[in-house]
């Protein structure tokens, strides 16, 4: 998980996507072919920090690691350029996380591997 | 001699459920010596075993070889063939697939999967590898997780209620009552759907398949004269088709289009429209997905599987009954052998084999199996072989 | 003599606060361990279970950064006694969160005083000419033993600096700048140990107001400023009685220090505690303003500041959410939901 993570610190940190170079679609996360134009010719890109929830729901039955967070929420977020993030809604009251709500992308832990390993974090967003 | 027909000789598949008794092994064997003892002339000269997750749940792998020398098939090629939730049907697509090909004569498919040596978070992470590591499980977003969000946007956007969503549930527990193999054999109402308790909002514990073991399997052969007069069933039409990866990174979150694709192409293999269907097993592991399913094979508008299934078109004893046996709701959903079962069930159905759950006379029965949400539709069209 | 004041002064460019979104009224703290009253302070600022000093950090950090204009920075450092890995540092998660990577990248510990020490040394860094623009950050997600006195005002939460040469964009000018330390142990930590320990009155009179007395009356020696020539003070806060008596001694008012004494409604922010308190003030001051701040870190030192505010304070305001704005959006919790939040579970 580590170095799994580490591979893409700057996708989970910064929501560093993908644009394509020959016709401008941007998608987090980042795809290896455009799916408009089926171009290949994919850029790294950093992703807007707001958007608004498509849809979400609030889950109570966890995977492993995240037994300590439930009940929380989990949604679809369109960004501003229309890349779409699935992600946790942290920090926000329940009647706040609803369909078109806005959102802004923070960073928090995303996983702790136990006691003594590393501290992964990533991006959750937070209802603005 | 390239051979074009495939036909299903005999099947085999144990009861779902809890087998604290039985190994994966032990699982595969029982459900593949059964297939093998429908036609005990015919030696299969392949088996291919459909498999999600042996390796977490069973720190096993190598299925292929292992099932097979437990079976005495030691000395046959022998591969697993994975599609997470579709793992079972895809297993039977490449299988069937080798025998029309003509360079197998025959093919054992055994479809299994042991889930409940598995603690629920555990089983949950082994469904969730369906999805990306990277950007799903990451986030924490569970398979239920996933179709939550998809049954919310589904609800808000067609307009479907919290009533009209049990409907499929409703339909499957009632056929899984006189279904001997079912996981669970009890009707329950809409009330019981939606008073259960909650997994990821809106979905609730009984629109959600449960978690079970169980094996299926399938003997395969191209040469009809090699079933030695036993009542046979033909492979007509068979497609799998692939989505894209996750749910959420599709411009129509509700068009399976996995689903619509395969479907369409095996029915038009088949020769087939749909009002031939005598029956559907449809891959409903969440009510929602039952629902968009239904509405990608075109047995509903968009927007109106759940209320056509409250209407009660789809009965046992309506024109177009689904989940015969309960779909994946009541007979369950040991993933791998899901695919497998739904086709040992449209064998039963065909050879007027299903008992209480028998429909009138069908000619035809499609099965239809997915893995993650419509990433991958493995659709097959069976009739009577005469 | 002591004085300390960079021969090209740095200035502040960009600023941002931040502090949780969740706030434990110490009526709770008190119910459970004392069976009713309340603590110092009314409430105090609880990071939630996924927070930790690098996720504030980075919270805040962005903020600054965006504040100030600038896409490059030449230091980056953390300030904190709560680091999330005892080996394995802050600043460089930190500086990846923010896209740098040519930069400087160190945490500091000095108990309560670490987010002004990275002050102290990016201005020098500064003003020396060896970098152009750095990033000083103070943050703590401060741990009280569960019941301990200081249960009721540890807290979180914190604010980061990008201080570069001064210049348009300039919010305010660090004028100059006083540290004064002793071998004083008044709280402390052992390794291994999750939470301090600390020698109750002993943290007043020998440790909080001895040195941060040394380090302003020093400032005030060797610059000639008075108390009066001040808008705003801000001083280190434990509790709310500490900075205002500190003030009373040294001749300021209740009007100078009441802008950066948040310790009433988050408690107290350790590394985070006097720089989050600039913050407050920085929001409201005005070109030609002149602002004292003085931090206190167990252990012991004070480092204090003259700090002129610029005309880049207008333009740049509203580019970052004010603290103002951060203490309405928090919401209460209960000590139940604190205790899963911070582990207090196992003690
Ligand atoms: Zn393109």
């Amino acid at each position: 998980m580590a170095i799994q993570s580490w591979r893409i610190r700057d996708r989970y940190y910064r929501l560093v996507g993908s644009r394509c170079a020959s016709c401008g679609a941007e998608y987090f996360p980042p795809v290896y072919r455009c799916r408009e134009c089926g171009s290949d010719k994919m850029k790294d890109k950093e992703m807007p920090k707001t958007g608004r929830i498509v849809t979400y729901t609030q889950l109570h039955e966890p995977l492993p690691g995240f037994e300590a967070q439930v009940p929380f929420y989990l949604a679809l977020v369109e960004l501003e350029n229309g890349a779409r993030v699935l992600t946790q809604v942290v920090d926000s009251p329940d009647e706040a996380v609803k369909t078109g709500a806005k959102v802004k992308a923070t960073v928090r832990r995303a996983k702790v591997e136990g006691e003594s390993g590393q501290i992964i974090y990533g991006y959750k967003f937070i209802v603005a | 001699m390239a051979r074009s027909k495939a036909y299903v000789a005999s099947v085999g598949f144990t009861k779902v459920g809890d087998h604290w008794e039985k190994s994966l092994l032990d699982l595969a064997v029982e459900a593949g010596s059964s297939a093998l003892k429908g036609a005990p002339k015919a030696k299969p000269d392949v088996l291919i075993v459909g498999n999600m997750f042996s390796a977490v749940g069973a720190s096993q792998e190598h299925l292929g070889a292992m099932v097979a020398g437990a079976l005495g098939l030691t000395g046959i090629p022998a591969f697993k063939v994975e599609a997470a939730c579709a793992s079972g049907a895809s297993a039977f697509n490449v299988a069937c697939s080798l025998v029309k090909s003509g360079s197998v004569g025959s093919a054992l498919v055994v479809g299994v999967e042991k889930m409940r040596d598995l603690e629920p978070e555990e089983a949950s992470q082994a469904l969730a590898m369906a999805e990306s590591a990277e950007y799903t499980q990451f986030v924490g977003a569970s398979f239920a997780a996933l179709n939550g969000l998809l049954a919310r946007y589904y609800m808000e956007s067609e307009g479907v209620s919290r009533d009209e969503l049990s409907s499929i549930p409703v339909i499957d527990h009632a056929n899984g009552v006189t279904a001997e193999h079912a996981q669970f054999r009890k009707a329950i109402t809409a009330d019981v759907v939606s008073r259960s308790s909650m997994v990821a909002d809106p979905l609730r514990l009984f629109d959600c398949a449960p978690v079970g073991d169980g094996a299926a399997a399938a003997l395969i052969l191209g040469d009809p004269k090699a079933g030695a007069g036993k009542k046979l069933v033909g492979v007509l039409g068979g497609a799998v088709s692939t989505n894209e990866f996750s749910v959420y990174e599709r411009k129509d979150m509700l068009d399976f289009r996995a689903t619509r694709d395969a479907f369409g192409s095996a029915m038009s293999q088949a020769g087939l429209s749909l009002p031939k269907l005598g029956a559907l097993e449809v891959h409903d592991a969440f009510s929602v997905v039952g629902a968009l399913s239904l509405e990608a094979m075109g047995l509903s508008k968009r927007g109106e599987g759940c209320r056509d299934a409250k209407a009660g078109k789809f009965d046992l004893r309506s024109d177009m009954p689904i989940n015969t046996f309960g779909g994946l709701k009541a007979r369950g959903h040991p993933v791998g052998a899901t695919g497998v079962y739904q086709i040992a069930e449209a064998f039963l159905q065909l050879t007027d084999a299903a008992g209480k759950n028998q429909v009138d006379r069908p000619d035809y029965v499609a099965t239809h199996n997915i893995g993650g949400v419509d990433t991958t539709a493995a659709v097959h069209v069976f009739g009577r072989a005469s | 003599m002591y004085l300390m004041q960079s021969k090209n002064r740095a200035a502040i460019l960009g600023y941002g606060a931040y502090i949780p979104y969740y706030r434990l009224p110490t009526t709770e703290i008190a119910r459970v361990w004392r069976g009713g009253g309340s603590g110092p302070n009314v409430e105090k600022a609880v990071a939630s279970m996924d927070e930790d000093t690098v996720t504030m950090a980075i919270e805040a950090a962005r903020q600054a950064v965006a504040m100030s204009g600038l896409d490059s920075l030449g230091a980056v450092f953390v300030g904190t006694e709560s680091k999330p890995y005892a080996v394995k540092p802050t600043s460089t998660i930190v500086a990846q969160a923010l896209g740098q990577h040519h930069t400087l990248a160190a945490d500091l510990e000095f108990a309560c005083k670490a987010g002004t020490e990275a002050i102290q040394v990016i201005t020098g860094l500064v003003g020396s000419g060896m970098i152009q623009a750095g990033l000083a950050i103070g943050m703590d997600t401060a741990q009280g033993r569960p019941g301990d006195d200081l249960e009721y005002t540890a807290a979180s939460g914190g604010a980061a600096y990008v201080i570069g040469n001064k210049g348009e964009g300039a919010i305010a000018v660090i004028d100059c700048s006083t540290s004064f330390v002793s071998d004083t142990g008044d709280f402390w930590r052992r390794a291994h140990e999750k939470y301090p320990r600390h020698l109750s009155r002993f943290t007043g009179e020998p440790a909080y107001f001895y040195h941060i007395e040394n380090a302003v009356r020093t400032l005030f020696e060797e610059t000639g400023h008075k108390p009066g020539d001040f808008t705003y003070a801000v001083f280190h806060q434990p509790n709310p009685r500490f900075p205002v008596e500190v003030a009373t001694r040294l001749g300021f008012t209740m009007d100078q220090i009441k802008t950066g004494l948040l310790n009433p409604m988050i408690g107290n922010t350790y590394s985070g505690s006097s720089p989050i308190g600039l913050a407050a003030v920085l929001d409201e001051a005005k070109p030609g303003d002149k602002i004292l701040l003085a931090s206190f870190g167990s252990g012991a030192g004070s480092d204090a500041f003259c700090l002129d505010v610029k005309d880049g304070i207008t333009k740049k305001r509203g580019k970052s959410p004010t603290v103002k704005s951060m203490l309405q959006r928090g919401t209460r919790i209960d000590y139940s939901t604190y205790s899963k939040f911070r582990d207090k579970l196992h003690k």
